[in-house]
């Protein structure tokens, strides 16, 4: 009886030794690694940093997002502009188109008149030269032709119809556009045949005073008048 | 005897756990929860002695019961992302204020009975 008392109190002193020893084992081993945190709290703060990361992460993601939509958004709005571009460019494309038919850069067609002059074998008769064209000439554009011709020479703004003497002979040339041209002249007009044609018949109408002089001028109606482009290039120097 | 092995159980543990590997810091709040469990195991176990109903066997079964189960409720707590850790304190640390009570009361008494006589 007495040996198991002593028995037990041994086996009980040994136990609690043991769990002090566990105890006090385990605590100081936590002490320690709470003393190392400074170096392990790298670890730790990572943790946090990489919360903080993940949060930037995130708050990018987001910031992204907002602006991929916005660029989708952006994107759609160019295709429509686009689509409205492509319309103005159509609408340009005719502006250009009619801007070049009345500079003169494409053939032309409508109703109109055409007026020849032929030369005369009458020596009494003067030969026509420019002076004649350029008023004639002149009475069409006053009377609203929209594209005029001599010879297929389209006149155009910078046109030019001057005499050509040549040396010791009686006859005259006369250039349009620095292209020599030959009798018989044609001179095709575009415009309200009406107004045209009395503006070179009417009551001192200058066809009417050449056929006065005798010379061989008609006026033709025509419903469909052909008038070729200018063919050299429109340039500009000084033109800034 | 008791406190003579008590006391060598301590200084060994010191030594040893002064020597001791180094240990992840991740496990460190499974031990520190470990250590709380334990001492809130000895306290009891002091009470007990006071009280006079010391069971070994209870003492034993608390200790390494208590610590084990506080470490699991920890691993537990942290894959549900919930701090169980915090209510296993709660417990231990209660218990060892209420132990630790008596365990003065007990003396203050004896003190006081003692400078009466």
């Amino acid at each position: 009886m007495k040996n198991d008392v002593k028995n037990g109190k041994i086996t009980m002193t040994i136990t609690i030794a043991l769990a002090c020893f566990i105890l006090v084992f385990v605590m100081f081993m936590q002490f320690k690694i709470v003393n190392e945190t400074d170096i392990t709290a790298i670890e730790t703060m990572r943790e946090t940093e990489l919360r903080t990361e993940l949060a930037n992460w995130k708050e990018k993601y987001d910031e992204t997002e907002a602006k991929y939509q916005e660029t989708i958004a952006t994107i759609e709005e160019y295709k429509q502009t686009k689509q409205s571009n492509e319309a103005t460019k159509e609408l340009m494309e005719t502006e250009l188109e009619k801007v070049n038919m009345s500079l003169g850069k494409t053939d032309v067609e409508g109703e109109g008149i055409e007026v020849i002059l032929r030369e005369t074998e009458n020596d009494e008769v003067s030969q026509i030269n420019a002076d004649d064209l350029i008023v004639i000439v002149n009475a069409l554009k006053l009377a609203g032709a929209e594209a005029i011709s001599i010879n297929d020479e389209r006149i155009i703004n910078m046109s030019d119809i001057v005499n050509i003497n040549i040396q010791n002979s009686y006859k005259i040339f006369i250039k349009v556009n620095g292209q020599r041209i030959l009798a018989p002249y044609f001179i095709k007009a575009i415009g309200n045949q009406t107004y045209l044609e009395s503006a070179l018949l009417g009551n001192g109408g200058y066809v009417d005073q050449l056929q006065k002089q005798n010379q061989d001028v008609s006026i033709e109606k025509l419903n469909k008048v052909k008038i070729k482009k200018y063919n050299d290039e429109i340039k500009t120097k000084y033109i800034e | 005897m008791v406190v003579i092995s008590i006391l060598i159980g301590c200084i060994l543990g010191a030594i040893l756990g002064m020597n001791a590997p180094m240990i992840s810091y991740t496990y460190s709040s499974y031990l520190a929860i470990a250590i709380i469990a334990a001492l809130d195991s000895v306290f009891g176990g002091i009470t007990s002695v006071i009280k006079k109903n010391f069971d070994l066997k209870i003492f034993i079964t608390g200790f390494f019961g208590n610590a084990i189960l506080s470490i699991l409720l920890t691993i537990l707590g942290q894959k549900l992302n919930v701090d169980i850790y915090l209510a296993a304190i709660v417990v231990f640390v209660g218990r060892m204020f209420t132990n630790l009570a008596i365990i003065r009361r007990y003396y203050v008494d004896k003190w006081t009975n003692k400078t009466k006589e």
